[in-house]
Formats: C-alpha cells, sequence, structure tokens
C-alpha cells in the first residue's frame, strides 16, 4: 500500500484507536518507520491522548451544587426566631414515625396485658405509684411462684419415670447370659430353653411397657394441677 | 446530582476556560433541565448523553452570543493568561488545578476552533463513544471521526509550540 503523510494524519486517530485493517495498520507503522515528522506526529498525539484520558475530572466549586439546587428547587428558607424550634414538628408526619409510634403502642399493651393491667378495669387508684409497684411487686412474684411450682412438677415427674423405667434396662444385666447371637452359633439346641427363661418375667414387661403410659397420664394429672400425695397414691397402687 | 454536576462543570470549563463562567452555565445548564425534564424521553439515547446535549447546546449558545464581545474587547487571546492569573487569584487548589499539565491543556484548547474543541473534549476528557458525540453534536459519525483526529493532532501542535511535551 502506498502510504504517504497526509493518510497518516487522517487515520491517525483510527490508528490509535486500533480500527485500522491490518494491511493498513502495516503500511501506516512502515511509513512512520520512515518519516522522522509523521513518526513525531504520532508519538506527540498518542503521548497526549493518554495523558488526557488519565487526567481526572477537575473538582466542581462546592457552592454549585447548593446553587443549583437553590435555582430549581428554590432557595431553602432558614426559619427565625422561635419558629426554628418547631423544625422537628414535620417530622411526625412521615410515615416511619406513624409506624414506629404504633409498634411503641402495641408493645406497651403486651407489656400492660403480661403486667395484668386491664385496661377495662383500671382505675385512677391504680395509677398511684404505690399501686403500680405493688402490683408489679406482686406480679413478678406470682410469675416467679408459678415458674418455681413448674419446674418442682417437672422434677416429680421425671422422678417417678426415672424410678418406673429403670426395670426394662436392668433385664439383661442381671442375666449374665451371653448375647443371642453367640448362642445361635454354638449351641442352637440350648437357646430354647434360655428364651425361656428369659421370657419368664413376661407380666413384668408388660407391666413396665404400661408404666410409661401412666407415668404420661402422670405428668397430664400434673399439669392439671393435682396435689403430690395423690401421686404418690397411685404410684403406690401400682407397686 | 454530585456526579451529573461534576461533569456539566468540566465540559463547561473545559470548553470556556473559565470557572466562573462554567459555573454560571453549569447553573443554566441544570435550570434547562429541570425545566425541560419532563419533555426527556428513552428514545433521546441515555440520560447522561442527554445532559450531554442540552449541555453543548447552551455552550454554543453561548459561544455566539459572546463571540460579539469578544471580537470587539480583542480579549480572545490574551483569554489563556487572563484565565491563568484569574485562577489562582480565585484558588486553584478548589479546582485541584494541579497539575501543570491541565493548566496548559486549557491554554491549548481555547485556541482550538470551537468544532474541534468540543469533540476533543468529549471524546478524550469526558469519555464519550463515538455514537454518543454523534448524537450530541447532530453530525454524522465520519465528521465526527474527522474533527476529533483534526483536534487532538492540532491540539498537539499547539502544545509543541507552547514549549510543552506531552509525550
Amino acid at each position: 500500500m502506498d502510504w504517504n503523510c497526509a493518510f497518516t494524519d487522517e487515520r491517525l486517530s483510527d490508528y490509535l484507536d486500533g480500527n485500522l485493517s491490518p494491511a493498513e495498520a502495516a503500511a501506516f507503522s512502515a511509513h512512520s518507520a520512515e518519516c522522522a515528522n509523521c513518526a513525531q506526529t504520532v508519538a506527540l498525539v498518542s503521548g497526549l491522548v493518554n495523558r488526557m484520558h488519565k487526567m481526572e475530572m477537575l473538582e466542581e466549586p462546592p457552592q454549585l451544587v447548593a446553587k443549583i439546587l437553590d435555582a430549581t428547587l428554590g432557595p431553602r428558607t432558614q426559619k427565625e426566631g422561635w419558629k426554628r424550634w418547631f423544625d422537628w414538628v414535620p417530622i411526625l408526619w412521615q410515615p416511619r414515625f406513624a409506624m414506629g409510634l404504633a409498634t411503641v403502642a402495641a408493645l406497651l399493651v403486651v407489656i400492660s396485658y403480661t403486667a395484668g393491667l386491664t385496661p377495662a378495669k383500671l382505675k385512677k387508684a391504680d395509677l398511684s405509684p404505690t399501686n403500680v409497684f405493688r402490683s408489679a411487686n406482686r406480679q413478678a412474684h406470682m410469675t416467679y411462684a408459678r415458674g418455681a411450682k413448674f419446674v418442682n412438677d417437672l422434677r416429680v415427674v421425671y422422678e417417678i419415670q426415672s424410678k418406673l423405667q429403670p426395670e426394662p434396662e436392668t433385664l439383661p444385666v442381671s442375666t449374665p447370659a451371653p448375647t443371642p447371637e453367640k448362642e445361635h452359633d454354638s449351641q442352637p439346641p440350648n437357646s430354647i430353653p434360655q428364651q425361656k427363661s428369659q421370657t419368664a418375667p413376661i407380666p413384668n414387661r408388660t407391666q413396665a411397657r404400661n408404666r410409661p403410659i401412666f407415668a404420661f397420664l402422670l405428668t397430664e394429672s400434673l399439669a392439671d394441677g393435682m396435689a403430690e400425695n395423690t401421686i404418690n397414691s397411685s404410684t403406690r397402687s401400682t407397686r | 446530582m454530585r456526579r451529573h454536576s461534576r461533569r456539566v462543570f468540566n465540559l463547561c470549563y473545559r470548553f470556556t476556560g473559565n470557572s466562573t463562567e462554567a459555573e454560571d452555565l453549569s447553573q443554566e445548564v441544570f435550570l434547562r433541565l429541570y425545566k425541560t425534564l419532563a419533555s426527556y424521553k428513552p428514545a433521546f439515547g441515555a440520560f447522561p448523553t442527554w445532559l450531554t446535549s442540552v449541555t453543548r447546546n447552551l455552550l454554543v449558545d453561548n459561544y455566539r452570543r459572546t463571540r460579539r464581545d469578544r471580537q470587539t474587547d480583542s480579549i480572545d487571546d490574551a483569554m489563556p493568561q487572563l484565565e491563568e492569573k484569574h485562577s489562582s487569584a480565585r484558588a486553584p487548589d478548589k479546582l485541584a488545578e494541579a497539575t501543570e499539565l491541565s493548566v496548559q491543556l486549557q491554554r491549548g484548547l481555547a485556541r482550538l476552533s470551537p468544532e474541534l474543541r468540543e469533540s476533543v473534549i468529549l471524546r478524550d476528557l469526558q469519555g464519550l463513544e463515538y455514537n454518543e458525540i454523534q448524537v450530541v453534536l447532530q453530525v454524522p459519525e465520519g465528521t465526527v471521526k474527522s474533527r476529533i483526529n483534526r483536534g487532538r493532532i492540532e491540539l498537539a501542535r499547539i502544545l509543541t509550540e507552547m514549549g510543552v511535551r506531552p509525550s
């Protein structure tokens, strides 16, 4: 390709942007290698373009944004004197504030109900500090007592269960016979009488099976608030 | 907002070479934008391109309006020097014009013709693509490419004449 200085000038940006065809690019480079003038132009322009691309934007004057906002949305009016103290009032009209208020109100209702306050039965005297303290104190003690009673009841149930449960677990320990699999391997004919001897306390097992159900009934009765002595008497009767 | 205002301010400053004028023009751009925002349609292209178009049109209007003053005042040649003094008096730190090249580039740009100047600014300083510049300038792509090419070469020559070696 016959390349000349005019072509170089004309296609310089295409060359820098990589938009020349391979043949054109080769001709461009070949000409630049020969022509000192064009080589200088290419070097200067490519250097300039690189520097301009790396150049960061200038910072706008700090007052510009404020000026633009003033020009478009109108100047922000500064209230003077006592009116400034009520600048926060518009905040109350925001939906998020209403949401927050509703949440707090719901929370207060929940707390007051758990504390035993019913707005319908509320009297003026209930709001006096001593009465509020007294009712809160009573409520706290009631809650503690309920919790303590629940834990006690639970403990009794577990004690009863632990007394009723261990028998099936201790059964295999009490008979020191080898495991049934080994018996099958070594002495198949002897296994039958041994099994018989193991199955001898069958009534005990059925009792043991019934016991958890009974214990469950006990927990039910405990939950209903039955007295401890009735439980004891019922356990005695089972034994 | 700040991103757009910076873009607009830079475009105005690089075109006019005067920070006060650029500030006033930027303000005017956003005022015009605010008034015509309802007429913006996605068919006009991306919002930044549209913003650049509005800015460019305003710059051209402003250039035409002030051209007569420039000719009668014969202040045109003295402008870069005037700007240098002006900007140093107006706290150049605020413009973050720390690099020497930035100042010299500004002087060089001032000596380019407006068509070449705006093309080079949009392509190399604002980083617009050729097709975006085509939309902004409302000229064919071939013209855009040719203006950018001529603008770059001429700017490099001007800077060399000024004793600046950009490479």
